[in-house]
Parts: C-alpha cells; sequence; structure tokens
C-alpha cells in the first residue's frame, strides 16, 4: 500500500534526523571541552552520560530492597542507580498523574459551567479568566510560601498549570459544538443534564484531545517547577541539587529522560483517546 | 375549516417574530401569522427564502420564542421544545458518536423507555425506512440520504403527534429525494386514517409542495399570503400532478412566487383570491 509505505520512510527519516542529532551532541562535546568547574564538561559526550553520570545517580538512592545507598558507605553501582532513577521517576510520575486528574477534571467542570446557564457562567467565567492570565512560573515562590514542602502544594501547582489550559479549552470546544446537534437533543425531549452528558461532552472530545495533550506538556514543565520548591524526591529534586555543584551533566541526563516520558505519556494519551474516537473521520483521529 | 370534524392540533395567534439587524433596525421575519391546523393533516409552507417560513417552525419547535402571539399544539402553548413535536432538520442532525440505532433510540432513552422496548421500536422504523443492514454503523458511513432516513427513522420512533420537516431534501438529489417523499408519505399513512400524525413540511420546491400536501400555506416577506387545499387523491403519481386542478395550484404557487413568467401568466390579471 502506498500510505503504508509512505509512513515507513517518514518513519526512517524520523529516526535518521534523530541519529543525526545525537551525533551532532557527541562531536560537540569533542570539541567543545569546556568546563563549568574542574571536571564537569560543558557538554558531556554519551560515553560519560551512560556509565559515570548515570552511576552518579545511585547517590540519590536512599537504601532499601537489598541495595545499599552511598550515605550507608556502599561504593556507586547500577542497581543502586537504577532504583534511585526509578523511585524519583516514580516521585514525579505520581504528582503529575494527581494534578492531571485535579486540574483536569476542576478545568472541565469550570469550562462546562460557562456555557451551563447565565448564573454559572457570572460565577465561573471573570475569576477563573483572571487567574488564567497569572504566569505560572512566578506563582512558584507563592506556593512555596503557602504550602512550604507539602506534596498537596505541589499538586496543586501542577493541577492549576493543567487546570487553567483545561478549562480555557473546554469553553472554546463547548462554543464549537454544533447548535444543530443541541437543537435536534432539545427537540427530541433531553433534558439540559442529558445534553451536556451525551450530546456535549462527546462532541468536545476531539477538541479536548488536543487541549490535553497540550496541558501535558504544560504539566511536566509544572511538576518541575513544583520541586523546585524544596520537595525531597522527584527528577526536579535531583536537577536542583545536580545545579548547586555545576553537575551538567546529571543535568542533562534527567532532561533526556523527561523527554522519554513525556514523548510516552503523549502517546498513551493519544492511544487511549484514539479508542473513544471510533466514531470521528480520521482527520480529527490524528 | 369550521367544517373539519378533526380535533384541532396547531393554532397560531398573530404570531410575530423580529429579529434586530446588524445596523440596529428591527426586520419582522413573522408578521402577525395565524392559521389552525386539524389533527392529521399534511401541511406545505411554501415561499421564498427569508420568507419566515422557517422560522415559523423553529417557534413551533420551541426553539425561538415568538416576540408577540400564542402558539398552541395539542391543546398545550409551546414554551420550549419538547417530544410531542419531532422535528427533521435541513441540516444533518444525526449524531456522528452513536451507531445508527443508537440514534433512533435516543428520544425513547431520554424519556426513560425500557432498553429492551425502545430497541424493539427504533428497529422497526429503521427497517421501515429501509436502513436495517446499517443498524450498527457509525453515521459518518452513511451517504446524505441514509442520514436523512435516519432522522426521520428518529423522529418517527419518538411518537410525537406533530411532526416539522425545514427543507429537509433540500440537499438531495432528484432521485435519492423522490425516494425519501415516499419514506415519509408511507410512514405518515401507516398509521392509518384518522390516527395519522399531523405535519408541517417546510419546502421551496413546488412540485414537492404538490405531491406530498393536503393543504399549501404560502409565505412571503413574514405574511400568510395563500391557504391552499389540495384535494387530488394519493397516492400521487407524476401524472397527477398534470391534471387541471394542480395546474392551476401550480399556476398560484408559481405567481406568489415571482415567476409569473414560467406559470405563463404574463398578460393576466392578478387572481390569486385566498
Amino acid at each position: 500500500m502506498k500510505l503504508g509505505a509512505r509512513v515507513v520512510r517518514d518513519r526512517w527519516i524520523s529516526l535518521g534526523v534523530f541519529i543525526a542529532i545525537a551525533a551532532i551532541w557527541q562531536v560537540l562535546s569533542v570539541i567543545y571541552t569546556v568546563e563549568a568547574v574542574p571536571g564537569e564538561p560543558m557538554v558531556a559526550g554519551w560515553q560519560v552520560l551512560f556509565t559515570k553520570t548515570f552511576l552518579s545517580m545511585a547517590d540519590y538512592w536512599a537504601g532499601g530492597l537489598g541495595v545499599p545507598s552511598v550515605a550507608e558507605g556502599a561504593d556507586r553501582s547500577y542497581p543502586a542507580a537504577a532504583l534511585s532513577l526509578a523511585d524519583h521517576s516514580l516521585q514525579t510520575i505520581i504528582r503529575l498523574a494527581s494534578g492531571l486528574v485535579v486540574g483536569g477534571g476542576i478545568g472541565l467542570a469550570l469550562g462546562l459551567a460557562v456555557s451551563w446557564s447565565r448564573w454559572t457562567r457570572r460565577l465561573v467565567d471573570l475569576p477563573v479568566q483572571f487567574l488564567r492570565t497569572l504566569p505560572l512560573l512566578a506563582m512558584v515562590p507563592l506556593f512555596q510560601l503557602w504550602f512550604g514542602t507539602n506534596i498537596a502544594g505541589e499538586i496543586l501547582f501542577v493541577a492549576y498549570g493543567i487546570g487553567v489550559i483545561v478549562f480555557a479549552g473546554t469553553v472554546n470546544a463547548v462554543r464549537n459544538v454544533p447548535s444543530i446537534y443541541i437543537d435536534n437533543a432539545r427537540a427530541l425531549g433531553a433534558s439540559r443534564l442529558t445534553l451536556y452528558r451525551t450530546v456535549i461532552l462527546p462532541a468536545i472530545l476531539p477538541e479536548m484531545r488536543s487541549t490535553v495533550l497540550l496541558s501535558l506538556g504544560t504539566g511536566w514543565g509544572a511538576v518541575l517547577g513544583a520541586e523546585y520548591l524544596g520537595a525531597q524526591s522527584g527528577l526536579g529534586y535531583v536537577i536542583v541539587y545536580a545545579q548547586q555543584f555545576a553537575y551538567l551533566d546529571r543535568m542533562f541526563l534527567i532532561a533526556l529522560l523527561f523527554i522519554v516520558y513525556t514523548s510516552i505519556s503523549y502517546w498513551g494519551v493519544s492511544k487511549l483517546t484514539a479508542r473513544m474516537l471510533d466514531w470521528a473521520p480520521p482527520s480529527q483521529r490524528l | 375549516m369550521s367544517t373539519n370534524v378533526a380535533p384541532r392540533m396547531i393554532e397560531l395567534v398573530h404570531v410575530e417574530r423580529s429579529f434586530r439587524r446588524a445596523d440596529g433596525t428591527d426586520v419582522k421575519a413573522v408578521n402577525d401569522v395565524s392559521f389552525v391546523i386539524p389533527e392529521g393533516e399534511f401541511v406545505c409552507l411554501v415561499g421564498p427564502s427569508g420568507c419566515g417560513k422557517s422560522t415559523l417552525l423553529q417557534m413551533l419547535a420551541g426553539l425561538l420564542e415568538p416576540s408577540d402571539g400564542d402558539i398552541v399544539v395539542g391543546n398545550k402553548p409551546v414554551t420550549g421544545p419538547g417530544p410531542d413535536r419531532g422535528v427533521v432538520f435541513q441540516k444533518d442532525s444525526v449524531f456522528p458518536w452513536m451507531r445508527v440505532i443508537d440514534n433512533v433510540e435516543y428520544g425513547l432513552k431520554c424519556r426513560g423507555v425500557p432498553a429492551a422496548e425502545r430497541r424493539e421500536i427504533a428497529w422497526t422504523y429503521l427497517k421501515h425506512v429501509g436502513l436495517s443492514h446499517v443498524e450498527r454503523a457509525w453515521p459518518r458511513e452513511l451517504s446524505g440520504g441514509m442520514l436523512k432516513r435516519v432522522a426521520i427513522a428518529t423522529v418517527f420512533a419518538n411518537g410525537g403527534r406533530v411532526l416539522m420537516l425545514d427543507e429537509p431534501f433540500g440537499a438531495l438529489d432528484y432521485v435519492t429525494r423522490h425516494q425519501l417523499q415516499d419514506v415519509l408519505l408511507n410512514l405518515w399513512n401507516a398509521d392509518g386514517a384518522g390516527t395519522r400524525r399531523t405535519v408541517i413540511f417546510v419546502t421551496h420546491d413546488v412540485d414537492e409542495a404538490l405531491s406530498l400536501a393536503d393543504r399549501i400555506m404560502v409565505f412571503r416577506s413574514g405574511n400568510k399570503v395563500d391557504d391552499i387545499a389540495v384535494k387530488v387523491s394519493r397516492p400521487r403519481t407524476t401524472d397527477s400532478l398534470l391534471l387541471p386542478e394542480m395546474v392551476e395550484i401550480k399556476r398560484k404557487l408559481l405567481h406568489h412566487l415571482g415567476l409569473d413568467h414560467a406559470a405563463g401568466l404574463d398578460a393576466v390579471a392578478d387572481e390569486a383570491v385566498a
């Protein structure tokens, strides 16, 4: 099939670009040997990142599971490094997922409230539009002072970042629902609640899908920001710690990990929602 | 009119509707319209585009409020949309996120009809419109004519005693349009004399009105300008349209639409009297 052949060719091109970027990075690490502090190159080559840098992740391992930590006097080991990365990743992902559920849920509910009735519009629209204009990163110190190192503060920060995007996306998507479907449902006897459940929600799904993907990008950024707040775990914590000692290679390794996680989460949301969009024409399912 | 034995189904009393234009002036889309439609009658509303016939239908459906006047359907004043009045819209109204059978069941489900019962009803009407083979299909897999069949099955399944159709077949090709006219008439007839539903059918196609209607109301610039009974028996064929009384009605309609030349009325004085 022609289309299939094109997809395969596109994949090879993507892979080629990917390898080229990795190669450029490697070349850069050889010709640009400036060090931030002695022993810490500005650009760390792959041979460093996957050995010394990866091993150094063992420093963040708290011990347990039969793998002793560096603090307990053990040498850096690959198992400790791998467990450490997995543990901190899990912390970050839990914060992101909780924030996504809380923020997505509240954003969706408030977004729907804008079109529900004149009263709910008046109650919700202006305050949330105001909240929306607050710059997310400027809120980091505020949240730090309000919640300290409490995990609730980190989740709320992520929820806030995601919530305002989902809110705006919902308001817009509801506005774009063709009025013919609403008229038809009302003429057939649907109550307002039924109308929202059976018409508005499915009709906004294709647009909400891109909104969720957009908010997911912000969410990954927000969870890092939240962990700068002074969390004692998570990938953001590893970066903050590494920054204090100018461990550029560690920061870069975490950044790479972020790229992988973000891609997986995009792919996961796409797959999940594609199944819910069986009904839509292919152009809306991409 | 007073000799009609069937009870009043629809009554409009001095109904008006105005819209505000962008430049601030008011336009009367419907101007002081009154009429009574007895139960079981098939009425066509005919007029040039912008004559207010669709606005009138929207008000009857309860999707638009009149600026003035009263609308009563089945002895109840119309205050909003309701399942007692089914609407087939000009645009495609079939929900793309529900399978065909779920679309036909939708109204029944809204009113809490048990699953088995509503499936039975939906299935019956789907068979009536000739779509039982695509019961589980997504609407995107259907042609425009098939979508109209689904919409018709949906309003019939919903059981409203009044059906309103707003230029339903306007966007369809000649063959499909005629097939769907038959589908509609067959469903309407299937109820049997005395229990037929009341139908209001908006169209700008004169021949369509002549082959469907018991009665044709003509609208122009928001006013009802004529109200013509079509007494030719059913079923009507292409030959029926050539009967002298049909030709006479067609002349009148074309005259109202400003097509005097086509009606051969260039030199004839205005003889249209309500």
